[in-house]
């Protein structure tokens, strides 16, 4: 079981490491701990462990606390870690990389808005090649509570009334070439 | 002579699921376990068989392999066997949407997970097809 | 007149209207014109894309390739925008693999990526290609006496490495010296480059809802009389949700929040309703009829 378990500890790091590109930045084990990302994160406050612990985390191989977490769902994209890092390595792309990694293996919990919100918000881009905010709330609105629900609805009749929301879906016009070009990418909807 | 195949699969799980039934097969069995690696493995040396996850690295670089395959005259005349969840792993893949193969000039696709009798199925199919159009100079 | 090729982007169209208004009178008035793209589309935005970024990619890729076609140098008012060309550009740059990769799903529009467009965010424009001097001497209704804090948030400046220094990374001067030059006095505001919260407001309320409070709070603090912003993103977590920050901290702030283009706009005498001043959940006219 020992030998078993090492396996996996090493193939953890590996594994997140082959997420992201391999140009981008050094390698999480150059990790110095110095914690310049914690102290720069303006969300650190909210997460279940601040990005230096699941940095070290990740080295570790502690896949299953990891994955558990909220850290990397919460992570803003604003970028400060990354910019400060004295070892380079590319902390919000270490964000990103598990994100893929838990909606790869459905690993996400069920009350997360993040990635229900992700899957909506993809397939009106697949299917229009625009992003269209009235088609995206039901993703996330049924998951507030009550107050939040009320505020939600109230800032949008506000928004509509200054004519700020659109009421019709945008959708580009080359659309049949646009769902071509994806599936070039990714093999979906029948043949290439 | 024992065939030689090589998986490129990030889930190190599976892998070791696919290969097992493999190895008890008889073939000789290489894992990469990122496509970097396997596209390095594949420029290095021969291999009668690929089978191939498609979501890896930063998002379908499956498909990205089998199209540098088809255009090496040498990589491209290998099958390739494409095994992927991508249905469950993408967001807006709808259900009942088939996913397409034909990469290369011999490839097929299932999906995870695979039964051991079709996997095998699968394998000597493509391995046998490749022999005779090996046969067969066209 | 110099032309630029424009990616107005999503938020554009209708929730951010008064940016894509203000924008195309100001550069109208100021000699400049800018280009809409052809059928653009969504760039992903930060929101999933980052998730399958061979994707995300694709949609930015075909946009660069539309704007390549214009021989135009290209501006994109929007921070997560810009963000996604700037880094699109020089990771296909850096990869041919993987351009060539993105280039065979572009046939399918008829495009080609090649990789040599100069991308700008639209307040760079403003401040680099035609220069805060140019606008001073443009400006016929000088905002005297309007304290604004500049607002410059993340994707703008990160995590792009291409600053003159670290100083130019962490204090960038060039959105104060803009609003001088149009006559207002910009305020030293501390957190000018911290996060609004971005798509946080929508996945983790509470989290994004701090982030804006703190950023009202210190801009009070420095008695500014409204932000200026350059992200339509930013513009709408720190007005629309303003509501919401004094329903969950028991504050009241009431702090308008507008686009720099607005603020040139009413410098250069274009009337407010052209700007798309008006729109506001956070009324601004209390602040401008001084």
């Amino acid at each position: 079981m020992t030998e078993a378990s090492e396996t996996y500890t090493f193939t953890f790091m590996k594994e997140v490491s082959s997420l992201l590109h391999a140009a981008d930045g050094n390698p999480f084990p150059m990790c110095v701990q110095c914690g310049t990302c914690s102290g720069s994160c303006p969300v650190a406050a909210y997460m279940d462990y601040t990005p230096r612990q699941i940095i070290a985390m990740v080295n570790a191989g502690l896949k299953d606390q990891v994955l558990d977490s909220n850290t990397f769902w919460y992570c803003a994209s604003c970028y400060q870690c990354t910019v400060r890092c004295p070892q380079n390595i590319s902390i919000t792309e270490l964000m990103y990389a598990l994100q893929r990694y838990s909606i790869w293996k459905s690993r996400y919990k069920e009350d997360m808005i993040g990635p229900s919100f992700s899957e909506a918000f993809a397939k009106t881009i697949m299917r229009t090649g625009r992003t269209f905010e009235p088609i995206l709330a039901p993703s996330y609105i049924f998951k507030f509570k009550l107050r939040e629900f009320f505020m939600e609805i109230q800032n949008a009749t506000e928004l509509m009334l200054k004519g700020r929301l659109p009421l019709l879906p945008p959708r580009i016009k080359r659309l049949d070439n646009f769902k071509r070009m994806i599936r070039r990418i990714i093999p979906m909807g029948g043949e290439a | 002579m024992v065939k030689r195949l090589l998986i490129i699969d990030d889930d190190p799980d599976y892998v070791t699921g696919i290969k097992s039934i493999l190895d008890n097969a008889g073939y000789a069995v290489e894992v990469a376990y990122d496509p970097k690696a396997g596209l390095q493995a594949l420029q290095s040396r021969p291999y009668d068989l690929l089978l191939l996850d498609i979501m890896m690295g930063r998002g379908a670089e499956g498909v990205m392999i089998a199209r540098k395959l088809r255009k090496d005259s040498k990589l491209r005349e290998m099958p390739v066997l494409i095994i992927t969840g991508m249905r469950e792993q993408i967001a807006f893949l709808f259900p009942g949407e088939p996913i397409h193969p034909g990469f290369v000039k011999l490839d097929e696709l299932v999906e995870k997970p695979v039964e051991p009798s079709l996997l095998l199925e699968k394998v000597n199919h493509l391995l046998q097809l490749a022999e005779e159009r090996k046969a067969v100079p066209a | 007149m110099k032309e630029y090729a424009y990616f107005p982007g999503c938020s554009l169209e209708k929730l951010a209207i008064g940016y894509h208004q203000s924008a195309l009178e100001t550069t109208k008035k100021l000699g400049v014109k800018l280009r809409e793209l052809d059928d653009w589309n969504c760039c992903g935005s930060t929101t999933y894309f980052h998730i399958d970024e061979l994707l995300a990619y694709t949609l930015t890729a075909r946009n660069l390739a539309i704007a390549e076609k214009t021989g135009l140098d290209v501006v994109a008012p929007c921070s997560a925008c810009f963000k996604n060309m700037f880094f699109t550009q020089s990771h296909l740059k850096k990869d041919p693999d993987l351009a060539e990769h993105i280039n065979f799903a572009l046939e399918e529009d008829g495009l080609q990526f090649s990789g040599d467009l100069r991308i700008q965010h639209l307040l760079e424009m403003f401040t680099q290609d035609i220069g805060a001097e140019e606008i001073k001497s443009k400006v016929t209704n000088p905002l005297e006496g309007v304290r604004i804090a500049p607002y410059y948030g993340c994707q703008i400046l990160r995590p792009r490495r291409d600053h003159d220094s670290a100083e130019s990374l962490e204090n960038p001067q060039y959105f104060e010296e803009l609003l001088t030059a149009i006559g207002a006095t910009p305020v030293d505001y501390p957190l000018k480059t911290r996060c609004c919260g971005g798509s946080l407001i929508i996945s983790s309320r509470v989290a994004a809802l701090s982030m804006v409070r703190n950023l009202l709070q210190s801009a009070v603090e420095r008695e500014a009389a409204l932000i200026a912003t350059a992200c339509p993103m930013c513009q709408v977590n720190l007005e629309c949700y303003q509501q919401a920050v004094n329903q969950e901290f028991g504050t009241n702030f009431e702090v308008p929040i507008l686009y720099f283009t607005q603020l040139v706009g009413l410098a250069l005498g274009i009337p407010e309703k052209k700007l798309g001043i008006g729109k506001e959940l956070v009324s601004a006219m209390p602040v401008l009829a001084r």
